[in-house]
C-alpha cells in the first residue's frame, strides 16, 4: 500500500491514516477461517508402555485418549487402554535352604473327565485333588518346587486387562468449570467401575483456581481358584466366593500462578476403602522358631477398611527456554503406611522443535503395621498379617530420560526410558536361623520404555 | 492527575459545532481512562497480568501436560508401592495392589 | 476502563456482556426486538473471540506460527495481509514510532511495577531484533529476520471493534454500540436521535467513580500506561518504548483518548500521539484530532 506523506500538510497524517484504516476495513463482512488459523479441536493421545522387571514380570500396554472440543465451553473425551502382563512374581513366601513345594488351585473339571495334562503354566505340575463325596466336579491343582536359596516366585503369572473411560468438561460460567467421567476396567480376575465429578472455580483473573472433586469406585474380585479363607493353609482346594470393594475419594486443590514463570499446585486427598483388600494369591510363611525353616504357608489377611490421606505440592517453573517440574507428596494411611515422594524433571528445550527431559524420582515408605516378613510357629496368630513386600519398608529411585519432538502444536512424538530400583531391608535384625543368610526383600529392578504420539487436528 | 493544559480540554474549535462528543459531568480529563489495563487483573499481588500469561500458556507449563503418561505412571507405582493418589482419582482401579 | 450505559434507556437496550482480549466487553443494541439485539451481540462476541484466537501471542495462532518461523518466508492469508499492510502504513505515517516488531523489547523490559531497568547493553542487544525495516513484506509473503517477533496487539482490539460493528450492522439496522475494553464504536445516534451516554469507571484499585461521555457517532480509543511501568530511583519509566532507541518515550501523558470515524483510526492516532512523548498534544493539535490527554 502506498502512502503519501506530506509533512507540511495540516492533518496530513490523520487523513492518510483514515485512508489506511478504510482500506483495512474494506475486507467485507465475512472472513473465511483460514485452515492455518483454526485452532485444533480434537486431540488424539496415544502411548505404548513396555515394562520389564528383571527376572520377574513383563507387560505391554497400549493406550489411547481422544479429546474433542465441541465448542469453547464443552469438551468430550474417551480413552481405551489394554494391557498384557506375564512372568513370575513373589507371593509372600520366604526363601529357604531346603527345597520348598507350593500348590495352588488350577482348574475345575467335571468328574470322570480323563486328565491328560500333566503340567500347568510356568513349569508347575498338575496335581489331582481327591473330589469331595457326592461332588460332580474335581479340582486340579498346580504345584511347583522352588530350589534352595532362590527367592520363591509364582510362575505362570498372567493377566490381561482392558479399560475404558469417558469424560466431560464444561464451563458453567467464565469462572466455573464442571468435569466428570466414568471408567471401567476388566481383568480376568478383577473388575472395576468408577465415576467422578469435580468443580473448579477461578479467581484473580484466572491466577487462582480452587478445585474439588469426588470419585466413587466399586470393584469385584473373582480370583482364579476362588477367595481363600484368611490365615488358613495354602492348598489346591477351590476356595470361596467373589468379594467386593468400595472406595470413595475426595480431592481439594489450589492452583496458583505465583508469577509469570511459576505455577504452583497444592492438593489434599482423602480416601476411604471398605471391603476385600487382601491379595488372594499371597501367603505368609510360618517358620520354626529355632531353625527358621518354613513349616506352613498361610494365606494373608488385610483389614477390610482403609483410610488414606495425602498432600501433594507441585510446581512448574519456566527458566530461560526450559521448564522445571518439581513435586513433593506426603502420604499416610491407617494401615500404618507413611511415605514421601519427591519428583524432579528438567525439560531442556533450546529449540521449539525438540526437548530432552531427564527425570529423577525418590520414594520412601514405611511398613504397614501388620506387615511381617514371616510369622513364628507357636506364637499366637495375629488378626492381620501380610508378607507382601509392597507393604514393607523400602525406598525406590527412578532414573529416566524423555526425548520429544513437538511439531508446530499439531503433533508430538516422544520416547521415554526409565529405570526403577526398589531397595528394602533383606536382612532384618532378629532374623531366625536360616533366615539370617537369606535376602528377605525381593529386590525389584524394572526398565520401562514409553513411546508416545499426540496428534491434534 | 492534572488536566493537560496544552492539550485541548475541550474539542478543537472547529468541531465544537458538530457536538459529536460532549463531556457531561466531572471533567473527563481528570479520570484515568486506562483502557489498556485489564479490569480482570484486580488488586492481587500474587499472579501475573493477563498480558504476562505467555509462558504459562506453553504446553509444558500446564498442571498435567501429558495425562496419558501420568496415568501410566500412576498405574505402575500403584501396583508396586503402597501409596496412591496425589493428583486426581479419575480412572478405575485394578486388582494389582 | 469499564463502561456501562447509564441512561434511562439502559433497561430497554439489548445488552450482551462477555470477556475478550482480557477485557470486559459489551454490545448495546437500541431495539424493541430483544432477541435480534442479543443475536447481534453474539455475532460481535464471536468475531472478537475469532480475532483474539487468530492473532493470539500465546495460543497456537497465525502470529505464533509466524514468530516460530522467523528467518523463513511465510505465507499469510488475506486478512492477516490486510493487517500487515495497515501496520506498514502506520509505521511509515508515524516516522517509524509505531512498529509491530517492537515486542521483542519485552525480553528486557519487564513492566510489572518492579525496579528492574535493563542495562544499555541489554537494550542494544534486544534492538537487534526490532525494526520493521528488517522485515520483508511482499504480500502475501512475510519474512521476519531470525529472532524477531510480531505482535498485532496494538491494532487487533480496535480492528475487532470495527469488524464487530460492521457484522452487527450487516445483521440488523438498529443503533448499536460495541465496546471492547474501553475501545468503542457506535453505529450512529440512538433511535430517538440522542447520543449514547457511557459512564467511565476508573479501574485503579482506588475504585474511583465516574464521568459521563456522550457519543453520537464515530469511535473512541484510549492508549495509556496506568498499570504498566517500572519505578526505579523515583523515576517512572512508562511502558511505551521507542522502537529505535529501545527506551521508554519521555514526557508522554499517562493516557490519551481519541475520537475518530473508526476505532482503528482512533486507536492508531492515540498510540502515535503517545509515542510522540512530550510532543503529544502538539501532534494532536496539528492533526486536528479530537482528543483528551491525562498527565
Amino acid at each position: 500500500m502506498r502512502v503519501q506523506l506530506k509533512k507540511s500538510d495540516p492533518a496530513g497524517v490523520r487523513r492518510a491514516l483514515a485512508a489506511a484504516a478504510a482500506g483495512l476495513l474494506a475486507g467485507g463482512p465475512v472472513r473465511a477461517q483460514s485452515p492455518q488459523s483454526d485452532p485444533p479441536s480434537t486431540t488424539v493421545d496415544s502411548a505404548l508402555l513396555v515394562y520389564h522387571e528383571v527376572n520377574r514380570v513383563q507387560a505391554i500396554e497400549p493406550e489411547v485418549n481422544v479429546s474433542h472440543k465441541i465448542d469453547d465451553d464443552r469438551t468430550f473425551s474417551f480413552g481405551l487402554a489394554a494391557g498384557s502382563l506375564t512372568g513370575a512374581t513373589p507371593f509372600g513366601a520366604v526363601p529357604s535352604t531346603l527345597p520348598q513345594t507350593y500348590v495352588r488351585p488350577y482348574k475345575v473339571i467335571p468328574l470322570g473327565t480323563p486328565v491328560t495334562v500333566t503340567s500347568a503354566s510356568g513349569g508347575s505340575t498338575v496335581v489331582l485333588i481327591p473330589p469331595a463325596t457326592g461332588a460332580k466336579t474335581r479340582t486340579l491343582g498346580a504345584s511347583w518346587v522352588v530350589p534352595p536359596g532362590t527367592y520363591p516366585l509364582e510362575h505362570g503369572f498372567y493377566d490381561r486387562r482392558l479399560a475404558g473411560n469417558l469424560g466431560w468438561e464444561q464451563a458453567l460460567t467464565q469462572w466455573l468449570k464442571l468435569d466428570g467421567g466414568v471408567a471401567y476396567s476388566k481383568e480376568h480376575d478383577y473388575r472395576s467401575e468408577s465415576a467422578h465429578v469435580g468443580l473448579a472455580r477461578d479467581f484473580n483473573g484466572h491466577n487462582t483456581t480452587l478445585s474439588a472433586g469426588v470419585n466413587y469406585e466399586s470393584d469385584l474380585s473373582f480370583p482364579i481358584g476362588g477367595t481363600p479363607t484368611p490365615l488358613t493353609e495354602m492348598s489346591a482346594q477351590w476356595k470361596g466366593p467373589n468379594t467386593s470393594l468400595h472406595e470413595t475419594d475426595a480431592v481439594l486443590g489450589l492452583t496458583q500462578v505465583m508469577n509469570r514463570r511459576w505455577l504452583s499446585t497444592l492438593s489434599y486427598s482423602f480416601s476411604e476403602l471398605h471391603g476385600y483388600q487382601t491379595d488372594p494369591y499371597k501367603v505368609i510363611s510360618v517358620v520354626d522358631p529355632v531353625t527358621g525353616q518354613p513349616t506352613q504357608q498361610l494365606y494373608e489377611n488385610r483389614p477390610d477398611s482403609r483410610r488414606k490421606q495425602s498432600i501433594f505440592f507441585d510446581n512448574k517453573i519456566h527458566v530461560a527456554t526450559d521448564v522445571i517440574a518439581a513435586s513433593l507428596r506426603g502420604y499416610e494411611d491407617d494401615w500404618g503406611v507413611k511415605s514421601v515422594t519427591a519428583d524432579l524433571r528438567y525439560r531442556w528445550q533450546p529449540d521449539p522443535d525438540y526437548y530432552v527431559e531427564p527425570h529423577l524420582r525418590y520414594y520412601r515408605q514405611g511398613a504397614a503395621n501388620f506387615f511381617h516378613n514371616y510369622l513364628v510357629s507357636g506364637a499366637a496368630l495375629p488378626e492381620y498379617a501380610s508378607a507382601d513386600s509392597r507393604l514393607a519398608e523400602f525406598h525406590a529411585q527412578t532414573y529416566g530420560v524423555k526425548v520429544g519432538m513437538p511439531f508446530d502444536e499439531t503433533y508430538e512424538v516422544y520416547m521415554r526410558v526409565e529405570y526403577y530400583d526398589q531397595h528394602g531391608n533383606g536382612s532384618p535384625a532378629g532374623a531366625i536361623g536360616q533366615l539370617q543368610q537369606q535376602n528377605l526383600f525381593p529386590d525389584l529392578k524394572a526398565y520401562t520404555l514409553l513411546l508416545g504420539f499426540t496428534y491434534a487436528f | 492527575m492534572n488536566n493537560c493544559e496544552s492539550c485541548s480540554a475541550n474539542p478543537p474549535a472547529e468541531s465544537k459545532a458538530r457536538g459529536w462528543v460532549r463531556r457531561a459531568g466531572p471533567a473527563l480529563g481528570a479520570l484515568a481512562v486506562a483502557a489498556v489495563a485489564a479490569s480482570s487483573a484486580g488488586c492481587a499481588t500474587l499472579g501475573a497480568k493477563p498480558w504476562d500469561h505467555d509462558l504459562l500458556a506453553e504446553h509444558a507449563m500446564q498442571v498435567d501436560p501429558y495425562p496419558l503418561e501420568t496415568r501410566v505412571d500412576a498405574h505402575i507405582y500403584f501396583s508396586k508401592e503402597a501409596s496412591s493418589g496425589g493428583r486426581s482419582f479419575a480412572g478405575g482401579g485394578c486388582g494389582c495392589n | 476502563m469499564s463502561l456501562r450505559a447509564h441512561s434511562a434507556a439502559e433497561r430497554r437496550d439489548a445488552v450482551t456482556s462477555f470477556t475478550a482480549m482480557a477485557s470486559p466487553c459489551s454490545v448495546l443494541v437500541d431495539t424493541e426486538d430483544h432477541d435480534l439485539g442479543l443475536e447481534a451481540g453474539r455475532i460481535v462476541q464471536a468475531e472478537a473471540l475469532r480475532i483474539e484466537a487468530k492473532f493470539s501471542r500465546y495460543r497456537p495462532s497465525v502470529v505464533t506460527h509466524l514468530n516460530r518461523h522467523a528467518g523463513q518466508p511465510a505465507e499469510v492469508d488475506s486478512e492477516t495481509a490486510d493487517l500487515l499492510d495497515y501496520a506498514a502504513a502506520c509505521h511509515a505515517l508515524s516516522d517509524g514510532l509505531f512498529d509491530i516488531t517492537a515486542g521483542a523489547l519485552r525480553r528486557v523490559w519487564r513492566f510489572d511495577g518492579s525496579a528492574e531497568v535493563p542495562t544499555e547493553g541489554q537494550v542494544r542487544e534486544a534492538l537487534d531484533y526490532v525494526g520493521w525495516h528488517r522485515v520483508t513484506w511482499d504480500r502475501p509473503m512475510l519474512t521476519l529476520a531470525a529472532g524477531m517477533e510480531i505482535d498485532l496487539g496494538g491494532i487487533g482490539k480496535e480492528y475487532a471493534v470495527d469488524r464487530g460493528l460492521a457484522l452487527a450492522q450487516a445483521r440488523m439496522s438498529a443503533p448499536v454500540l460495541v465496546n471492547l475494553g474501553g475501545d468503542l464504536h457506535v453505529s450512529g445516534p440512538r433511535r430517538d436521535g440522542s447520543p449514547w451516554r457511557v459512564a467511565i469507571e476508573d479501574v485503579n484499585c482506588t475504585g474511583e467513580a465516574a464521568g459521563l461521555l456522550e457519543l453520537a457517532r464515530g469511535a473512541l480509543a484510549t492508549s495509556g500506561d496506568a498499570h504498566r511501568h517500572v519505578l526505579k530511583a523515583g523515576v517512572r519509566y512508562g511502558h511505551i518504548l521507542n522502537p529505535s532507541t529501545g527506551w521508554p518515550i519521555e514526557g508522554a501523558p499517562r493516557s490519551v483518548t481519541v475520537h475518530a470515524d473508526t476505532c482503528s483510526e482512533a486507536g492508531l492516532l492515540a498510540k502515535v500521539a503517545l509515542l510522540r512523548g512530550a510532543g503529544c498534544e502538539e501532534f494532536l493539535k496539528s492533526e486536528r484530532v479530537r482528543a483528551w490527554c491525562v498527565r
